[in-house]
């Protein structure tokens, strides 16, 4: 299968005069051609950081980005701007949690439409984007009276799903949702979550799904990352990261998540809560807060460590030492 | 009071907002009205926690106001222990304020950002009079604070809310309205702003209430595997009605009511394994202005027929006490 994205050593810092605070660091992972990856994580992970630093949307004033991300063989961290612009919306688009505030206000949404379009297509009519979009609605589920809209006549249920639409203008090669369905209510967040796993199979594209609901990875993502103050604790296949997780902190997580059939087991904390990011640490990031911890994880950063059935775990409870 | 008796009664409780037409002219129109809550009825024993779920705008936060009279209800009423809330505010506002607690969903909006947690802390005890002197409500919060697993104390006191996370702020509002040993407690979406990894605590701190301390709690969420988690009786509201009501694990285990259904086979769950056909229900709820006369739910329904559309349904009693409003849960 083709890899769509690499991701090697990503770090950002943000800087401000006195002082400088990671939000990520060495992060690597790849996605190839078809998949879905979940990266979850609670707020101040890192994981629309991370997101940010891919779609190259950092101000680079105070984030300080290292590290290299391949899009199709492309560096992305690199490129001019106006290559840049050539691959934005074209082959990688991005959906926003907040709908309402990705669209213009004062336009209808043809307008916002056909603005976007003709971005990569300058010379298409409208007849041709009408009809464009058109599909795109009826893909996603809305009627096609929204064309002619206002966002404020809409709901956000709708809004969201017209910005999955646009997002899907030029067929992408790679989407990135950043926390898309978290404000919507659980029968529309499920009924999009099925059209985009649908849709996703019918053209095939690959997807990043940032979240921190962890039923929202399980329903709709082939492959699921964990992030922990920036840096990734597992990354897996789905079935096996949720099933079997290895990591502490994914466990920690998956206790903490009530569940809606069968018994009702005592929901647990992890106590503690994220350490200083602007400072150094010389161990594993999570040990303060692991209930495993030994003087090694407090010394020794563990490397993350490739297993048997294919996935990736940063502990030293397992290895921690070999691969790098 | 007997254990089995309920402690806090709905009564048929309404509230109606005027609708803000946007038309200039309605001369000789009706006057139209948003029905946020229509007519809800439920009752809560002491030591028992009922969840409310539903949809955003179903109404659910304008019911936990109601029952605080932080709204005052356009119809019906709400009694504690047998009286009033109306008499019982009118009587002894203070001991009504202190008796009936609500724990609110943002808790960096709660506090006043310029007061140090020692002084949003000490504010209710003084006002309440509990403790003598300062010295002895200075300890009280303390303990507090150390009981709620936010340590250490001192250093805790000393800071600011924004100096706190939101977990740390949503304990210690927790705290402080245990203080004032409240025997209802309304929890309006108390952790849907929190890190799932620090919402076990807050569930646990309100359960203890329940428990320990016998005080009735209402949990008003939109987290249904959580609510089933914390509640023993859950009410499904859609557009100010309650559509279903019953033990918490014979509403979601088996729920009788299609838009309950329609809830929970959209809720994922966190197994990758298991399998779920989604109920599809048609757009998302509309704006509660004059709806009826049929049931609410009828133009999305499923599973509506010609008698839906006329009439609002009654309800459909299941055994221990589990009803659903609904005509059609016969064929089931």
């Amino acid at each position: 299968m083709e890899t769509v994205l690499e991701v090697k050593d990503l770090c950002v810092t943000y800087q401000n005069k006195s002082r400088s605070v990671y939000a990520v660091k060495d992060v690597s992972f790849s996605i190839n051609q078809g998949d879905s990856l979940g990266i979850v994580g609670e707020s101040g992970s890192g994981k629309s950081t991370l997101a940010m630093a891919i779609l190259r949307l950092l101000p680079p004033k105070t984030a300080k980005v290292t590290g290299e991300a391949y899009f199709q063989g492309k560096e992305l961290l690199t490129l001019d701007d106006a290559s840049l612009r050539e691959i934005r919306w074209k082959h990688l688009a991005v959906v926003f949690q907040k709908a309402m505030n990705a669209l213009s206000p004062v336009h209808r949404i043809s307008t916002q439409i056909e603005d976007i379009y003709r971005q990569h297509e300058p010379k298409a009519t409208r007849q041709e984007i009408r009809q464009r979009s058109q599909e795109l609605f009826q893909m996603v589920g809305l009627p096609d009276r929204v064309y002619r809209l206002y966002p404020h006549e809409m709901s956000g249920g709708m809004l969201q799903r017209v910005a999955i639409a646009i997002s899907l203008l030029h067929s992408p090669q790679l989407l990135i949702f950043d926390e898309a369905t978290t404000a919507l209510d659980v029968v529309t967040q499920g009924q999009i979550l099925e059209e985009v796993v649908r849709l996703e199979k019918a053209l095939n594209t690959t997807r990043i799904m940032i979240t921190h609901d962890m039923s929202v990875v399980s329903a709709s993502c082939t492959k699921t990352a964990v992030m922990y103050a920036g840096q990734m604790m597992e990354i897996g296949q789905t079935r096996d990261v949720l099933k079997r997780p290895m990591h502490p902190y994914t466990q920690g997580l998956l206790h903490s998540f009530p569940t809606l059939t069968g018994e009702r087991k005592t929901l647990e904390s992890i106590p503690g809560s994220l350490p200083d990011l602007s400072v150094e640490h010389a161990g594993c990031v999570f040990a303060p807060r692991c209930p495993f911890a030994t003087d090694r994880c407090h010394a020794k950063r563990p490397a993350a460590r490739q297993m048997e059935d294919g996935r990736t775990v940063a502990c030293w409870r397992y290895g921690g030492e070999s691969d790098g | 009071m007997a254990e089995n008796q309920a402690f806090i009664e709905i009564d048929n409780i309404t509230k109606w907002f005027p609708h803000k037409d946007k038309k200039l002219l309605h001369i000789g129109q009706e006057k139209q009205w948003v029905k946020a809550v229509d007519a809800v009825s439920l009752q809560i024993r002491r030591g028992e926690i009922l969840g409310i779920i539903g949809e955003s705008g179903c109404g659910k936060s304008t019911l936990g106001k109601l029952l605080t009279r932080l709204e005052e209800p356009t119809s019906g009423d709400v009694r504690i222990g047998g009286v009033s809330t109306r008499e019982l505010i009118r009587r002894d506002p203070k001991q009504f304020r202190r008796k009936v607690q609500i724990v609110f969903q943002n808790p960096l909006d709660t506090f006043t950002p310029r007061d140090t947690i020692e002084k949003i802390l000490m504010r209710p005890l003084r006002l309440h009079h509990i403790g003598k002197d300062d010295a002895q409500r200075r300890e009280i919060c303390l303990k507090g604070l150390e009981n709620g697993g936010l340590r250490p104390a001192e250093d805790i006191m000393s800071r600011y809310p924004h100096e706190l996370s939101g977990g740390q702020l949503q304990r210690i509002s927790i705290i402080r309205a245990m203080f004032l040993e409240p025997s209802f407690i309304i929890a309006d979406e108390p952790v849907s702003m929190l890190d799932v990894s620090v919402r076990a605590d807050i569930i646990r701190m309100l359960q203890e209430m329940s428990r320990e301390r016998n005080a009735a709690v209402a949990f008003i969420s939109h987290d249904i595997a959580l609510t089933r988690y914390i509640s023993d009786r859950i009410a499904v509201m859609y557009l100010g009605k309650i559509v279903e009501y019953g033990d918490a694990d014979d509403v979601i285990g088996n729920p009788k009511h299609p838009y309950t259904k329609a809830l929970i086979s959209n809720c994922s769950s966190i197994d990758p394994e298991e399998e779920q056909e989604h109920i599809k229900i048609q757009g998302e709820p509309p704006t509660p202005v004059n709806p009826g006369p049929g049931c609410y739910f009828a133009p999305r329904c499923y599973k509506a027929c010609d008698a839906c559309f006329k009439k609002y349904p009654d309800a459909a009693d299941f055994p221990n006490g589990h009803y659903a409003v609904c005509n059609r849960t016969a064929d089931n």
